[in-house]
Parts: structure tokens; sequence; C-alpha cells
């Protein structure tokens, strides 16, 4: 693991969200990577090599993000990959028939919809690693104490 | 008649030889894989194992009667369809084996022809009890999907401006965030639109299939609504640079409906022909008397529908996402249109050609005076 800027892939159909997500991992020393449906977060991903990829459920395709962390996880460079859900879906997936502990959903973290950002930028770093510089504002201040 | 599921197997129970292999030759002819058996104790565990769909037994043998049988079998399924055999044949002891879940009974002696009915009867039965029992639970799967799509779709614009906010909060006197500032703060109020439109056409929707605009049943003239609904969009087409027409010549297109219902169904249709039209193109709607109906097009000269989209048009919530410009929206308001049409009565249906151009057609039955009430031929407001 690299200690300099951490490279985080965003897939997700929101532009909004992707948008405010980003500015904030950005502020925070992260390079960040967009797509905006499974296919070109699959694509990306083999293309980039991501530390960590941040994953939405519900996109174009109603159930995309099931499908592209499968295919993720099939892909042998990117198999370690640690995969971050963000959905507002997660806690209803027993209507998909798919008990949420049942494994199938090879995700390392589930966060819900809307996310607080020191919060998943804390898992982020526990999970990836890599330093957080002080952002450089006048009071100097970190995102996370 | 429904299909016939494929091997259907019928267990006999019977104590008399002759019975058991007569019962068994008329079955195996019909088609049916039969097991006949000579007393309840080792009938059970036939029926444990084959699983038949229907059940012959008869009520008086040594051992465990029939009565226990019947009540048995139900433990092991309580589809199984069962037909009891009485042997000293009052009525009382048949009403008594239905009461305990049998389906029918068939006094001793009886024509193969009798057996016959009575199995296919039984059967038939069987076959609608499982095909509903299959639809309820289908139908309960895709409620309860639906209503997480529903409640998905009015979360997204919330935890767009949620997450800015968050950002916003956590970013404060930042750079990044004061050059970003204003640009977040309109979103969020695009976002917040986006929600209301949500809201509104999802209340519609739910009003429209309650069924309770259905009492709302007066003469309404197309004509005039479609000409007042062509006013109210003349802003929005002028902004796409869109002209509209109407093509309506004759003075009767009148239906029986709601009024309101049906703005809400031509304005969706009008607009979404604006939307997804190129710049410089046209809307038309023209309009038909048909033989007891009126058949209302609404013609755009947009970007079309591909092929493979059609069947899903209609779907709440279906929306196809173009690559280039996203065109705002909700994607119920073909949904909206569809239901009101098919209360209605009537139908909806589309032809399209991609980057010439959409029509869709609403059929509509076309008012009738009821019997005694006078048509002075003109429209009620």
């Amino acid at each position: 693991m690299t200690s300099g800027a951490r490279k985080i892939l965003i897939v997700d159909d929101d532009h909004d969200f992707v948008e405010a997500v980003s500015a904030f991992l950005e502020a925070h020393d992260c390079v960040v990577l967009k797509a905006c449906d499974g296919r070109e977060g699959l694509k990306l991903a083999k293309m980039e090599r991501p530390d960590l990829i941040i994953m939405d459920i519900i996109m174009n395709e109603r159930t995309e993000g099931f499908f592209t962390v499968q295919e993720i996880r099939r892909t042998a460079e990117l198999k370690t990959v640690p995969i971050f859900i963000l959905s507002s879906l997660y806690s209803r997936l027993t209507d998909f028939g798919i008990p949420p502990d049942s494994g199938w959903l090879a995700h390392d973290a589930f966060f819900s919809k809307p996310v607080d950002m020191p919060e998943l930028l804390e898992k982020i770093r526990q999970r990836i690693g890599g330093h957080d510089r002080t952002t450089g504002t006048p009071s100097g201040r970190k995102a996370e104490p | 008649m429904s299909e016939r599921a494929e091997e259907e197997v019928i267990v006999v129970i019977d104590d008399d030889y002759a019975m058991r292999l007569s019962c068994k030759k008329i079955l195996s002819k019909m088609g049916f894989q039969v097991e006949t058996f000579e007393d309840g104790a080792r009938g059970l565990e036939g029926v444990a194992k084959l699983k038949p769909a229907l059940l012959v037994v008869d009520l008086k043998m040594p051992g465990i009667s029939g009565m226990e049988v019947i009540a048995r079998v139900h433990e092991i399924d309580p589809e199984i369809i069962i037909v009891v055999i009485t042997g000293y044949g009052t009525i009382d002891t048949a009403v008594g084996a239905m009461k305990c879940g049998a389906y029918d009974f068939l006094p001793k002696p009886f024509s193969p022809d009798e057996l016959r009915v009575i199995v296919n009867r039984g059967l038939e039965r069987r076959r609608l009890a499982l095909e509903s029992r299959r639809g309820e639970v289908e139908r309960a799967l895709l409620k309860r999907r639906f209503i997480t799509f529903v409640s998905h779709q009015l979360q997204t614009p919330l935890v767009a401006i949620h997450q800015y906010l968050n950002v916003l909060k956590h970013l404060d006197n930042t750079p990044e965030a004061a050059a970003k500032r204003q640009e977040w703060f309109d979103r969020c109020l695009e976002r917040t639109e986006e929600m209301q439109a949500l809201i509104k056409d999802w209340l519609t929707l739910a009003t429209v299939g309650g069924g309770s605009f259905s009492r709302q049943q007066v003469k309404v003239d197309l004509k005039e609504i479609i000409a007042e609904i062509l006013n109210t969009c003349e802003e929005m087409a002028a902004a796409n640079c869109v002209s509209l027409a109407a093509q309506m010549p004759e003075n009767n297109y009148f239906v029986r409906g709601d009024r309101t219902c049906l703005s809400v169904l031509f304005e969706n249709l009008i607009a979404n022909a604006i939307k997804y039209n190129k710049p410089g193109g046209k809307v038309t709607i023209s309009a038909e008397v048909l033989d007891g109906e009126i058949a209302v097009s609404v013609i755009d000269t947009g970007v079309g529908i591909p092929e493979k989209y059609r069947q899903f048009l209609f779907e709440e919530f279906f929306r196809i996402e173009g690559e280039g410009k996203k065109t705002a929206g909700t994607g119920l308001g073909l949904s909206i249109c569809k239901r009101i049409v098919s209360e209605m009565g009537g139908s909806i249906s589309v032809e399209s050609q991609v980057n010439v151009g959409s029509t869709f057609r609403v059929r509509l039955l076309a008012y009738r005076a009821p019997a005694g009430e006078e048509d002075n031929n003109r429209s009620s407001k």
C-alpha cells in the first residue's frame, strides 16, 4: 500500500451524489475516479486499479451494483480490492430474496445513503491506510481527529 | 381449461382387489401414473413417498379407517385432492368425509365414466388452486419489490441534497467548498423540484389506480381540453424550439370520463412529445372519430424509441437513459397515462422510429348519451 494519495473509484449514477462525495474525498488527499454505471466502473477499475471502490446498487439497471460486484470479484487483478457499498437499498435486500448476511454480495462494508463523510473517510483510512494531510485551511483542522 | 401438469400421480387405497384393479385400469388409460395400496397404513406411506395429485380411498377398510386416512393425507399435503368411495352408501358418511376435507364421493357401484368425471373435475380444481397460489405469491413479491423501488426513487433526490449539505458542513471555509457552494445550492434546489414532481406524479398514479376517478363520469370535449393544454404548453415548446399544431377538424370529439384525468393524460403525452423532440421539431395532435371510438394521436418528430424498450415504456419508473443529454422526468408519466386509459376502457399504443419520431395513439370510447338522457351535443363543463 502506498502512503501517497489513495485512489478511489466511485460507481454511482447520481451525478450530484458523486459530485458531493468526491469533493470531500479530494479535499482529503484522495484521487477520485468516477463511473456512472457498472460497465464503465468495471472498465475503469481494470485500467486504473483503484485502492478502493465505492459502489451503488440501483443504477440504470435495477440491480446493476450486485452484478458489478460479482464481476469485480471474478476479475483476478481486482479480487482483493475493498468494495464499499453505498446504497439506500441495503436494509431491504430481503425484498430481493437475498439475506443481507448470506455472503452473496462480496463487499467489505456497507453504508446507508446519505453517508456521513468524516465517518466514511475514517472507514476508508482504516481499510486501506494512507495518511491524511492537513487540509491547509486557515483553521488548519483535519476532517478527523 | 388449464393445462395438465406433467405426470400427475394418482394413488388408490382400497382393500378390495377388484376395485383396485379396475380403478388402476380406468385411470391409467387416462394417462395418469397410478399406484394402488391395499390398506390405510401402506397407503399413507405411499402418499408420503409419491406426493400424488389425487387420492381415491375407500372409506371402509380394516385397520386405519378411510376417515383417518383423509386427515393424515392432508397433514402430508393439503393440496392433495381426495375422492372417497363409499360402499355402505349413506349420504351421511359421505358428508362426514367431505367435512374432513374430502373433495367428493363416489357411491358403490360406480361406472368408469363417473370415476373419470370426478377425477378430472378434482384435478382441474387442484390446478386452479395451485395456479392462483402461485399468482398470489408472485403478486406479493412484485408488490414488495415495487414498494422498494418507489421508496428508492423518492429517496434518491433527498440523498443527493443531504450529501451536499453534509459535505458543505464539513468542508465549510475551505477553498474547495467556497468555489462550489453556489453551484451546489442550485443543484439542491433542482433536486427538491425533482422530489416534488415525483410526489405529485406518485399521488396522481395512486389516485387514478384507486378507482375513485371512475365515479366522475361527465361528457368531456377532447377538442377543448387539448386546446387548453396546447395553450399552457406554448412556453415550454418555445423554450425547446418546437412548434405545436392540432388537427381536429370535427366538432364531436366527446368522451365520457373525468375531466382532470383526461387533462393529465394528454398533458403528459404532449409534454413528452415536446421534451423528447429535437430543436426545430414539431408536435401534432390529430383526432379521428372512428366507429364508436375517438382516436387521438400525439405525433412528434423527436428522438424516437428503440424497439427493444417499447415493451417497458408504460412501466413505472422505466426511463431510457440516452447517451448525451439527460431529460428531466419522473419515469411515471406514461404509466399514469396507461392507467387512466385502461380505467376508461380504452387503449394506448405507440409507434416509433429512432431519430424520426414517435406517435402515441389513444383510443377512447366515444360519448354516448345514457338512455333517457337528451343529448344536446354540447360539452358539459
